[in-house]
């Protein structure tokens, strides 16, 4: 009966009875050796792995989209990123939810956006809520730089002011 | 006679399997292996409101070389007197953070009230020093964080 199956395909020879000078095995009798595979721990195996990938699965990474030249500096007390503003400094330049912005208008397009966040979330400030703003950059962002993101959200009037960091 | 039928049904584990590989596929192309956290820091200058009783503060005056300069306002005498000047000198133009945790360590013994930490950056100051420091004030207790403009 396993001649006829397709166990008889997969089934392995021993080659190192086959090359056997002094009692060649593939002259006489054929000796099957079936190799079945342990389907049981394999499905374990991915069971867990599945687990882990489901647990660690984040669904507020995509809140930030960093450049591939940006590196963020690294700290170890973060706290929770949350969705708010965004600055994102690179190269020199200046861009508020991926828009480019001009140093001049910065204050003015943040004015705006407090604008706008302040229709949406009616309720919140009653509740004296207060907008935060997140600030996207280089590690090796010179203050220069940063100083006038830092300066046109206080004159905007964001009081809350989130560094976008690598979590150590 | 009826002969009877087996009850030992298997389950056929390969459609199983194939299934968990699609899953692990999946789940592998779309894992964030980055955390991304924040560092949340008020407005320095205008931040702390006139109410009553002031809090004391531990401003960090970083120089062009890389040094810090340490003050402390609103604290007692008796501590200002103490900690009058703290400097922590820089390595290869980098602040010393070892010394910096140090200082904030000996400082916050004395002074465990002490929860406020403001950084007066140059323009050349590099961002991740600036992060550096905050980081390390937060380990010591300092939550309460602050970035003056230039």
């Amino acid at each position: 009966m396993l001649d006829q199956s397709i166990i008889e395909e997969s089934s392995l020879r021993s080659p190192l009875a086959e090359a056997s000078t002094l009692k060649p095995k593939d002259g006489g009798r054929k000796r099957l050796i079936v190799v079945t595979l342990m389907l049981t721990s394999l499905v374990d195996a991915f069971s867990i792995l599945v687990v882990y990938l489901l647990m660690s699965f984040a669904s507020n990474g995509e809140i930030l989209y960093i450049n591939k030249d940006t590196e963020l500096p690294t700290a170890q007390q973060t706290d929770v990123l949350e969705r708010n503003t965004i600055v994102k400094i690179e190269e020199g330049k200046l861009f508020v939810e991926n828009e480019e912005v001009q140093q001049k208008g910065l204050v003015a397009k943040l004015l705006e956006v407090r604008k706008s966040w302040a229709q949406t979330h009616k309720e919140e400030t009653a509740q004296e809520s207060e907008p935060a703003l997140t600030i996207q950059a280089d590690r090796r962002t010179k203050y220069e730089v940063l100083n006038s993101v830092v300066l046109a959200s206080s004159h905007a009037g964001f009081s809350d002011i989130h560094f976008a960091v690598l979590q150590k | 006679m009826r002969r009877k039928k087996s009850l030992d049904n298997e389950i056929d584990l390969v459609a199983f399997i194939s299934l968990l590989s699609v899953c692990i596929c999946f789940l592998l192309l779309t894992a964030v292996w980055i955390q991304i956290g924040s560092m949340n820091v008020k407005q320095a200058v205008g931040g702390q409101a006139a109410e009553g009783k002031k809090n004391p503060a531990l401003w960090t005056l970083v120089q062009s070389d890389g040094s810090l300069s340490l003050r402390l306002e609103d604290a007692p005498k008796k501590v200002s007197r103490k900690f009058a000047r703290m400097r922590v000198e820089a390595i290869d133009g980098k602040p010393n953070f070892e010394q910096l945790r140090t200082q904030v360590a000996e400082l916050k013994k004395v002074l465990p009230a002490l929860t406020t930490a403001l950084i007066q950056p140059k323009k050349a100051t590099a961002y991740e020093d600036i992060i550096g420091m905050m980081d390390l004030f937060k380990q010591e207790g300092l939550s309460d964080l602050g970035v003056a403009p230039l």
